[in-house]
């Protein structure tokens, strides 16, 4: 038998960790990823990992941390597998302390343990503020230990295409494409895993990379992969509004005594205190989104006029500030050029994080033999909302069960015949022809400028309140939007590292998922987690206690949208309010 | 209304890793808090230079645009730095951007640092652990250590550093500083140490540290303000007492 | 594992101090007698002349020819390996670092001139060094620029030097200490300056 020959596509936390175990297993790995993976999106994740290290005398269990996970999720997150995830925890984190992550330290030299929302056992083991960053190098240099034993091989600065599948639809091999050279080649593999992160630029500014577009999510949802769960996009209600990307303010600024006001009638209006007097600026992340989104939308109070209100340290004193919140403040300076210890600082509700993503059973296969996902890229764990520092867990626990689930398809004799020649050839085809069309567009749009448009109408209409009538008008826009991707303009039309025409495929893809979320937020009627509807302001346990599948209509274009059952059986959904205590289980 | 405020861009462009270098420039509308990575994107929206002549938008590379995944660094007015954290209010204009010539160009501000993450093989850029499989609990570290480590760890590969050394470049085979710093990193680390003489043996080969000429131009473009001169010389009392070592221990 | 680099970079350190710094103490003492006119600055040429010729042979081909053609032909293979950038990045330590490379080669070529001029010819050819003789030459003011230059880059050389090399063997290592040892070199540096140009402006002022 030929060597264990797997493909993984994205070279974040999850993608690294699913290289590692399958090298582990004596697989060989071809790493695809569109930067060098050590500049991959999950170093961006700031606070923490969560795991019930137990070491802060608060008796805190794995148990606590499931509850606190299906709980914080609405209930929406399959049990099994987010059992599976908190139990694995702590041996994660020893499993990284070992590799060298430089993790905060007690006095006495052990792990460190933070607070984190949502959950009242300090549980969040933490990096300073770069937990993503240093987690992510770990894994980073023990893919490069196996790199340089030859099992590994990167091919960094490569863009998935599309998937092949053989003539029994098992999936054996991609298609990728040099980012420089543009030339375009076809892989084969014994399986693929997808560990692409998620589609955060659909929305155009978000708090993600301008790597995380979900455009190979899209891709091989084109290719009948199911999505599970797409309306379910965190807003994260401080962010730093800015014309190329979002930026996270913490949490931490209304902890400190930040306080949120815009101005009305010509003097400042601390709109969060007014409308919620018991917990003030305090008020959960999805309800300050609400009420920021409510004053600048709706009752048209942003300063001049613009989607942003607020946030105000400074009266608290400078030295008081510094100690607390130092780098936080210097990052704001850095990139606003204010400095937030004197003036009042600009923010507004983010996109932030993705739930949903492609569909997986608990072992991360999706419907497409050997083809699996992990990472935020999949839609397991989160349920209807992320808790905090619970990314960073999913996407390397993730990858601790997709790699070894991909040696156990290369073992096994279900993945079929490997792709012929013929095979190869033909999909390289296909992707070939589709680029050159693209060069060859001279229309009048200017793909840059349409995904403004686009980042502009799911902001508008997929985030923060969703209403029917106007995701009805959102999908009318995204159809229209589809049919002007045709009439986009290739101002480039060479064959070395453009940019430009790669994008316009991205921003196709894009689209198409961009339609995906907008109509599985229109059919679900209820409000739960992140998603919210002033027409259904309550949870529908018994119309949507159940997973949202997309399945792509290649006619149309569209999604169709069907329910399917998953595993709540282990914690019986409660109501979730973040106003009282968490309720007894 | 007021005539629209516009940034004047003078961009180093060139087609391909062989072609000539030659000039373009560009007016963009200025906005409060525009940075320069923000300035490219409205050139790829409308790639059309200063003299309303139309063109390719500008290639360059980004990621995270948070000054941690590296990925923008590029000669801006002359030095060093991550154009996403470059805000065009604080510096002078006309700003011009270059690509980092200490790395092989690709295409226009794009470059090549593969060199980069080569150099980081060399110097064993990694903890030698078993497997990822539940081992012992790893040791505990003394918290100070583990605050030195923790500041060298935010390294992100940016490349800042070897573009502003005099040492490193085409005509050099010094890998620079910062991989010859995650060297110190990793024999901080209690299980790391265990390598600590095949790393400083690596660093007393060819282009290793001995390259380093103590200009010290490193630490003052480091844009995640790490100690480098302190870990470089620290890490040359290393490599004198390993030298040491090698001669009388054997 | 035998590193060659590594022990030749070291190697070329330690030159610069021992024989090297050394010898260009002993000259700026040496010349300095001449402050006190002819016969002060003769009496001192005397002194070293009363080392017997055989050894003085030995010393001057073994402990300063070789360790100074080594330092410097090894010195100008780094010197090029520099892309100097002192006017994009115009921090102190980087001018620092380009006058030590711009020196390096001046003196490569100062020092040819004055071993051969003075030592092979002039002293090999029988004349003995003099006030005399170092007086007449400097009335030619190219000669007396170009020996005013020669000993105020190598003063600045060998200060730098030590600089360097106290980070180079891990000497200083803090920025604190890096700073203190870099302003104290260059007050040295200052220092024996003033007495070299204080020297040779005697030759001009009798």
């Amino acid at each position: 038998m030929s060597k264990k020959n797997i493909i993984v596509v994205g070279g974040g936390l999850s993608g690294l960790m699913a290289t590692i175990k399958i090298c582990e297993a004596g697989g060989e790995v071809k790493l695809f990823s569109y930067c060098p993976v050590k500049r991959s999106h999950s170093l961006c994740a700031q606070g923490g990992i969560n795991a019930c290290m137990n070491t802060k005398g608060q008796n805190d269990t794995t148990w606590e941390h499931f509850d606190d996970t299906v709980y914080g999720g609405d209930f929406l997150a399959d049990q099994t597998a987010v059992k599976g995830m908190c139990e694995a925890a702590p041996k994660l984190i020893k499993m990284f302390d070992r590799m060298g992550v430089p993790f905060t330290r007690t006095a006495e030299g052990v792990l460190d343990l933070r607070n984190f929302g949502g959950q009242k056992n300090k549980r969040t083991v933490f990096a300073g503020s770069t937990t993503g960053q240093q987690l992510l190098y770990a894994l980073d240099e023990q893919v490069r230990k196996w790199e340089v034993k030859g099992n590994v091989k990167k091919y960094e600065f490569w863009e998935f295409i599309r998937i092949i599948k053989n003539d029994n639809g098992i999936c054996r091999g991609i298609v990728a494409q040099n980012m420089n050279s543009m030339e375009i080649e076809a892989f084969r593999a014994d399986a693929v895993i997808l560990a692409t992160g998620g589609p955060g630029v659909i929305f155009g500014r978000c708090t993600a990379s301008t790597i995380c577009n979900g455009s190979a999510v899209s891709a091989v949802y084109q290719q009948g992969a199911e999505i599970g769960n797409s309306e379910f996009i965190q807003i994260h209600p401080t962010a730093i509004p800015g014309s190329d990307k979002n930026r996270l303010m913490s949490e931490a600024c209304r902890g400190e005594g930040g306080r949120v006001w815009t101005y009305k009638d010509g003097k400042p209006w601390y709109f969060l205190e007014e409308m919620y007097p018991a917990y003030g600026n305090l008020v959960p992340r999805d309800i300050a989104s609400r009420a920021i989104y409510d004053v600048c939308v709706n009752q048209k109070l942003g300063i001049n006029g613009e989607n942003r209100v607020y946030l105000d340290l400074s009266h608290i004193p400078a030295e008081y500030l510094e100690r607390k919140l130092g780098g936080i403040l210097e990052m704001y300076s850095e990139f606003v050029g204010d400095d937030p210890r004197k003036v009042p600082m600009q923010i507004y509700p983010s996109v932030h994080y993705s739930m949903g993503g492609i569909w997986v059973d608990t072992k991360h296969n999706t419907n497409i033999p050997a083809l699996l996902a992990s990472g935020e890229c999949d839609y397991q764990y989160h349920g209807a909302n992320r808790l905090g520092a619970n990314s960073l867990l999913s996407a390397a626990y993730s990858g601790t069960i997709s790699g070894p689930e991909a040696i156990r398809w290369s073992e096994s004799d279900d993945i079929g015949e490997e792709l012929t020649d013929e095979q190869l050839a033909a999909a390289k085809q296909t992707c070939v022809d589709e680029f050159e069309n693209i060069i060859n567009m001279n229309g009048k749009e200017n793909a840059h400028e349409l995904h403004h448009e686009l980042g502009d109408l799911m902001n508008r209409y997929c985030t923060i309140v969703r209403v029917n009538k106007e995701l009805d008008l959102c999908m009318d826009e995204l159809k229209k939007i589809l049919v002007r991707w045709n009439d986009i303009g290739v101002n480039d039309k060479g064959h070395w590292a453009n940019q430009e025409a790669m994008f316009v495929r991205q921003l196709h893809n894009m689209i198409i998922y961009a339609m995906v979320i907008c109509k599985a937020a229109r059919m679900r009627d209820e409000s739960r987690g992140a998603h919210y509807k002033p027409e259904f302001p309550n949870r529908d346990d018994e119309h949507f206690l159940k997973t949202t599948i997309a399945s792509y209509n290649a006619e149309t274009h569209e999604p169709n949208i069907t329910y399917r059952e998953y595993d709540h059986s282990l914690i019986k959904p409660r109501p979730r309010r973040y106003d009282v205590a968490k309720g007894g289980k | 209304m007021s005539e629209q405020k516009t940034v004047h861009f003078i961009i180093e462009r060139q087609d391909g890793p062989d072609s000539k270098p030659y000039t373009e420039e560009f007016l963009v509308p200025y906005r409060p808090a525009l940075n320069v990575v923000a300035a490219l994107m409205e050139i790829q929206k409308k790639p059309v230079t200063k003299d309303g002549k139309k063109t390719t938008p500008v290639v360059w590379e980004c990621n995270c645009l948070e000054k941690v995944c590296g990925a923008c660094m590029m000669v801006i007015n002359g030095k060093a730095r991550q154009a996403c954290a470059t805000l065009v209010d604080q510096i002078p204009q006309p700003i011009r951007l270059a690509p980092a010539r200490t790395f092989p160009v690709i295409r226009d501000l794009q470059i090549d640092r593969s060199v980069m993450f080569e150099s980081l093989k060399r110097i064993r850029g990694w903890i030698d652990v078993d497997g990822s499989w539940e081992v012992n609990t790893a040791p505990i570290q003394n918290p100070y250590t583990a605050a030195t480590a923790y500041e060298i760890a935010h390294c992100m590969t940016c490349g800042c550093c070897l573009e502003a050394c005099p040492n490193v470049g085409p005509q050099s085979d010094f890998i620079g500083p910062a991989p010859t710093v995650q060297a110190y990193l990793f024999n901080l680390n209690p299980l790391g140490s265990f390598n600590k003489d095949k790393r400083l043996n690596a660093l007393m080969e060819k282009g290793g540290i001995t390259s380093c000429g103590n200009s010290q131009n490193c630490v003052q473009v480091c844009p995640k303000n790490i100690k480098l001169t302190t870990y470089l010389a620290q890490l040359n009392r290393d490599v004198n007492k390993q030298a040491l070592k090698n001669i009388f221990n054997k | 594992m035998f590193h060659v680099t590594f022990y030749i970079r070291r190697l070329h350190s330690i030159c610069g101090i021992v024989p090297m710094g050394l010898f260009l103490l002993e000259h700026v003492l040496t010349n300095a007698e001449a402050m006190g006119g002819p016969a002060a600055f003769n009496e001192a040429i005397a002194r070293i002349a009363l080392i017997p010729h055989n050894i003085m042979l030995v010393i001057e081909i073994f402990g300063l020819a070789i360790p100074f053609l080594f330092h410097m032909i090894y010195g100008l293979y780094i010197a090029l390996q520099a892309n100097n950038n002192p006017a994009q990045y115009g921090y102190t330590r980087n001018w620092q670092f380009a006058l030590q490379r711009w020196t390096a080669i001046f003196l490569f070529v100062f020092l040819i001139i004055h071993v051969v001029d003075l030592r092979i010819f002039t002293k090999g050819g029988g004349t003995p060094i003099s006030y005399a003789l170092l007086d007449e030459m400097f009335n030619n003011m190219g000669w007396f620029v170009l020996y005013l230059l020669g000993m105020l880059a190598a003063i600045f050389h060998f200060c730098n030097g030590m600089t360097t090399l106290c980070m180079t063997w891990g000497i200083a290592k803090g920025p604190r200490a890096q700073s203190v040892v870099g302003k104290l070199m260059m007050l040295v540096c200052a220092v024996l300056c003033i007495v070299t140009i204080a020297f040779m402006a005697s030759y001009k002022m009798h």
